[in-house]
């Protein structure tokens, strides 16, 4: 008896302090500039919900992918954060994957939550076009969770599963995220206290950059042309390419809600993948996007040529000197 | 160091009237302490724990 009552008390304690913890979380959780690399939808939803509070009109949206989100960047050094420092008001929630299907099922969240931004900013990037693109048939699973119930029948037969929900761990681990917020916000916070996915990669680059690893790897790793072959697919495009389709829908959207949008077309090194893209069907494939997007009413800006070879870090991502020319070039775009 | 305590027969009876002993044997003993323990173990197995969350399997970065 006496036994049973001490681990009662145990217990009591365990799940007081538990409480207290997702209290505090609930209270002071911070929110980040940018999604972290593996960002959970709860945080999403805590990003969404913040900025429903804001007054309609207030902020621009950057809704795009690993361009925007500022791939193997420090998030001072990202696009947004530049336009930001030029007194832009610019909330950047974009994420490594994204595509067209991402940026439209994005803008059906924030619009069902309310969110009325100044201005969108996505841009359109043509290896999202290939059907071999990770990102190119699915939504994110943690963007999926929040917003996959909004997106019509039609729309769904379009897209590929990511994750099994049904499975004994998913429903396991579902039901724990509910009720405990602290696990379910654990990518997040994991992000945030270890600057990488988890604590095991945070000591694993740790020694490799002591050992000097990392440095060897990079300079063996730096990329070559054939790194990229089949990365973009050069068949024409049509009405039955899923991104065409989910960007038609999202220019559609934007112009339904009256919500001004800016569409960048991707920047990319041609000095890189001149032999795979630098053909007469890139162009063409690239005029089709530009046209369909003016068509929706979505202002273009046309960047695919306008970087040099030094200012990328690879096939589209830009170096921070290239971010922050890109962030001069979108400033006036985005302050009109 | 634990003190040797005249008369004593053997090792318990040592431990037991060890000052040191005595209040690391009552705090581990309070539940509220090992509730906390507990409490610890969990938030550091889920802080520490390996990311297998959604950015695996949804793209090749």
């Amino acid at each position: 008896m006496k036994l049973l009552g001490a681990l009662g008390a145990a217990a009591l304690v365990f799940f007081a302090l538990l409480a207290t913890l997702d209290l505090a979380i609930g209270a002071w959780f911070p929110s980040f500039d940018r999604l972290s690399e593996n960002f959970s939808a709860p945080y999403l939803e805590r990003a969404v919900r913040a900025l429903a509070k804001e007054p309609a009109g207030s902020e621009v949206v950057a809704i795009g992918d690993s361009v925007l989100w500022g791939y193997k960047l420090p998030v001072t050094e990202n696009v947004t954060t530049q336009l930001h420092r030029s007194g832009l008001a610019v909330r950047n929630l974009s994420f490594e994957g994204g595509s067209p299907a991402n940026t439209y099922a994005f803008l059906r969240l924030l619009l069902a939550n309310g969110v009325r931004p100044r201005a969108v900013l996505f841009n359109v990037n043509q290896k999202e076009f290939n059907p071999s693109d990770s990102a190119y048939q699915k939504i994110h699973p943690s963007l999926d969770a929040l917003a996959g119930n909004l997106l019509t029948r039609d729309e769904r037969a379009q897209l590929l599963p990511t994750v099994d929900r049904t499975s004994i761990e998913a429903r396991l681990d579902a039901w724990i995220s509910a009720h405990w917020h602290f696990y379910a916000l654990r990518s997040d916070i994991r992000e945030a206290l270890f600057n990488q996915v988890d604590a095991a990669h945070a000591l694993d680059n740790a020694i490799q950059i002591v050992s000097g690893a990392k440095a060897r790897f990079d300079a063996e790793h730096r990329p070559t042309p054939a790194r990229f072959e089949g990365t973009y697919d050069l068949s024409p495009l049509d009405e039955k390419n899923v991104s065409v389709i989910f960007l038609r829908k999202s220019a559609a959207l934007l112009a339904r809600e009256r919500i001004p949008a800016v569409a960048l077309l991707t920047p990319t090194n041609h000095v890189l993948l001149h032999e795979f893209i630098d053909t007469p069907q890139y162009g063409k494939n690239l005029e089709f996007v530009r046209r369909l997007l003016l068509r929706g009413g979505v202002r273009v800006v046309n960047l695919d040529r306008t970087f040099g070879g030094g200012e990328f870090i690879d096939n589209d991502h830009l170096t921070a000197a290239g971010n922050r020319r890109l962030a001069e070039i979108l400033e006036p775009e985005l302050a009109r | 160091m634990i003190e040797i305590v005249p008369g004593a027969k053997n090792v318990e009876e040592v431990l037991e009237h060890d000052p040191v002993f005595k209040l690391i044997g009552m705090r581990l003993a309070h539940p509220a302490v090992l509730g906390a323990v507990l409490f610890l173990i969990v938030v550091a197995i889920v802080l520490l724990g390996p990311a297998s969350e959604s950015r695996f399997i949804y793209t090749d970065f």
